[in-house]
């Protein structure tokens, strides 16, 4: 079978803003899962089980009230809440005790919390895929340079900056978000100085299990919500953390639009081997620089 | 002293049971029909395994209120995770350990491969594969300890060839699930669309990874190479992707697409009224279609015990079952060899009427339904409209294409 590259500029662009949108949801769970590990060491393994029943909540949130468009907004505004509502539980019950743990202790136990909440989740909701609808004003796709875009991502494409300039204000104007960093570089004289570092974790846990329910709420319109969407995140959102440096926010955007962006393109360039373009971004620069692009707080 | 006393009475009772189960006249020859599922129970595909599950159970259900043989069929369930290493362990186990008759499952093709080569031809087990759809597990690597209810690849490949040969599509795109399902649909499509209208081309293929989640950027790439149609040789939640996909990017009704069981009421339902309308999608069974009386009791069952109309893994085990059950019934003994000789060529009644077990490739013969997808008001979302039926025998491949297969194999 003969290739034909018929890429035209406007199918680029088109392309590099659908890569742009979904580096966006990459983002915002990837920045809630390197901001637990800068504050609290911990490579929380269920945070992807976490963005899993974010989508799921969405979608009943969205079915109790009726669907359409309130429907909508209840789901992507309440769902995070309710994920950073269990994540305080699980924070305040089993997290905080485990803090000191080296790190492989850490992870095995965070593996350990995806099982029980993927068990849980599918105890829950059942193995049927859901699907969340976006509000009809976000539905159908609008012309970028004459090709067809999706409107969602055009909302995705809009929300993503809010989140990412909200969590910039947050860790740099905020006293609690300057606590935190400072949490994540000393946190031995964090607590010296007679700050109760307990609470400030807390917080930094719930902070980043918000941003993993954020995604899987936002997420939902596009994908199916289904049992498994766990695993497929997790992996995706650990690679983009360690490219863009461990614990540092604006890694994980770097991280994120590359993994979003070289993805999309590849698909472009050579739809048949698509699959590995975004890991061969991921190899190139971690030979290239194995600590991450950014400086990490490690 | 409480506590003792407790422990001592619960002896005694075990003690009675024993003795009391030891003097119960045992009823001789007649034993239990043991079946041993290997199916996917955790993750996206639990969906399908529930499904084939409850078809089965309702079978059984049925079966045992006369029994076979004097007993019973009785079943064990193993949860293969959708991974071959694990699927091939689980029925190695129910073998080895569990002793079944028959093994049955799985909807993983490549897992249904390995359970077919590596346990039921090396433990000479008869193994009926139940979901998943390649055409090679009955085709160049089937054996005689290998049998499929459930429609494959070439039955749908055909269906599809049959469909756009009547349209006026010459550049096709192929884009679908890397693995051996999607490869497999896919190659059937386009064998048999190149056999009936040679001037048909590919201008190109898409591979993602089983499950993809986003399949935006996929269509969106596509639909800037404009071809005439595309082949989506992809199943289960990628599919669900795929509708969702095509309507966010505005493709539904603008470019032609096909799906093998893109009108699967399972794959539908959760769109509700947003899923795209015009797509083309081929199934061996519809719970609303064909509209005949044993079809409505069937779904009325299923519906009563399980909540929701059933789906076609829950057709296929619910034939598998029937299948079981006559087979043991006519060889006269649980005898895994005989069981086989019955079963080729075994014909059951079913929900859409008569299916036979075809003895030349161990395939059941489905007629398949061809339709596009339409909102319907009544159902609340979509279903399968303007059905066309193709027979069994229209689109299977014949006896001697499969043993040219095998022999080049």
């Amino acid at each position: 079978m003969h290739m034909e590259f018929n890429v035209s500029f406007s199918g680029l662009i088109s392309q590099f803003l659908v890569g742009l949108s979904r580096a966006m949801i990459l983002f915002i769970v990837s920045s809630g899962l390197s901001f637990i590990l800068g504050v609290l060491r911990v490579p929380n393994v269920a945070h992807g089980s976490l963005y899993m029943i974010g989508a799921f909540t969405a979608h009943t949130l969205a079915m109790a009230a009726g669907g359409g468009v309130a429907g909508f907004w209840l789901a992507i505004l309440v769902a995070p809440l309710v994920v950073a509502l269990i994540s305080l539980v699980a924070e305040r019950l089993l997290f905080c005790h485990l803090y000191e743990r080296e790190h492989l202790m850490l992870l095995l136990f965070t593996f350990a919390l995806t099982l029980i909440l993927g068990d849980l989740t599918k105890m829950t909701w059942g193995a049927d895929y859901r699907s969340l609808v976006a509000p009809p004003f976000l539905q159908g796709s609008v012309s970028v340079l004459g090709t067809p875009f999706p409107k969602y991502n055009l909302f995705l494409l809009a929300v993503g900056p809010v989140v990412a300039v909200g969590l910039w204000l947050f860790s740099n104007k905020t006293k609690v978000g300057k606590i935190a960093r400072a949490a994540a570089v000393d946190r031995e004289m964090v607590g010296a100085i007679g700050i109760n570092v307990s609470w400030v974790f807390a917080f930094a846990f719930v902070l980043g299990c918000f941003l993993a329910g954020l995604g899987g709420a936002l997420v939902s319109p596009t994908v199916s919500i289904t049992l498994g969407m766990d695993h497929t995140i997790i992996i995706e959102a650990f690679l983009i953390v360690t490219i863009g440096g461990l614990g540092n926010m604006w890694g994980a955007m770097a991280g994120s639009l590359i993994f979003g962006v070289s993805q999309s393109i590849g698909v472009l360039l050579w739809p048949q081997f698509a699959i590995v373009f975004p890991y061969m971004a991921v190899v190139i620069i971690l030979t290239l620089k194995p600590t991450g692009l950014l400086k990490s707080v490690w | 002293m409480k506590k003792e006393r407790i422990s001592w009475i619960g002896l005694l009772l075990f003690f009675a049971g024993c003795a009391l189960a030891a003097l119960l006249p045992s009823p001789a020859a007649a034993r239990d029909i043991k079946v041993g599922i290997v199916d996917t129970y955790s993750g996206p595909a639990a969906v399908f395994g529930n499904d084939a599950l409850n078809g089965f159970k309702l079978a059984v259900n049925e079966i045992n209120k006369q029994g076979v043989l004097g007993g019973k069929i009785v079943f064990t369930t193993r949860d293969e995770q959708f991974k071959v290493d694990i699927a091939l362990n689980m029925a190695k186990e129910l073998v080895l350990k569990e002793d079944v008759d028959v093994l049955v499952g799985t909807i993983n093709s490549g897992a249904s491969m390995a359970i077919s080569e590596a346990v039921a031809k090396k433990e000479k087990i008869p193994f009926i594969v139940w979901t998943a759809k390649s055409e090679n597990i009955t085709g160049k690597a089937g054996h005689r300890y290998v049998f499929s209810t459930a429609e494959n690849t070439a039955m749908a490949g055909k269906s599809a060839a049959v469909a756009f040969a009547q349209k006026p599509y010459k550049k096709f795109w192929i884009a679908g699930d890397d693995y051996e399902y999607g490869h497999a649909i896919a190659d059937a499509v386009w064998r048999n669309l190149k056999k009936i209208k040679p001037e048909v081309e590919v201008i190109g293929k898409t591979w993602w990874k089983p499950g993809e989640p986003d399949l935006i950027p996929y269509l969106t790439a596509i639909q800037a190479a404009k071809p005439d149609c595309i082949i989506f040789a992809t199943g289960g939640l990628s599919m669900a992707n795929v509708l969702k996909a095509m309507k966010a990017t505005g493709m539904e009704n603008k470019f032609p697409a096909w799906i093998h069981t893109a009108t699967d009421h399972s794959v539908l339902k959760p769109l509700g009224m947003n899923a795209p309308e015009g797509v083309m999608g081929t199934i061996q069974y519809h719970y609303y279609y064909p509209d005949l009386a044993a079809n409505k009791k069937f779904v009325k069952d299923f519906q009563a015990a399980y909540g929701n109309p059933p789906g076609f893994p829950a057709f296929n085990a619910y034939t598998t079952a029937y299948f079981i059950a006559e087979a043991f019934r006519q060889a006269g003994k649980i005898d895994k060899e005989k069981f086989i000789d019955t079963l080729e060529g075994l014909k059951v009644d079913t929900p859409v009427g008569k299916v036979e077990m075809r003895a030349c490739d161990h395939q059941a013969v489905y007629p398949m339904f061809l339709g596009t997808t339409k909102i319907s008001k009544e159902f609340g979302g979509a279903i399968s409209s303007d059905i066309v039926t193709l027979r069994g025998a229209e689109v299977m491949p014949t006896c001697e294409e499969i043993a040219e297969a095998r022999k080049q194999k």
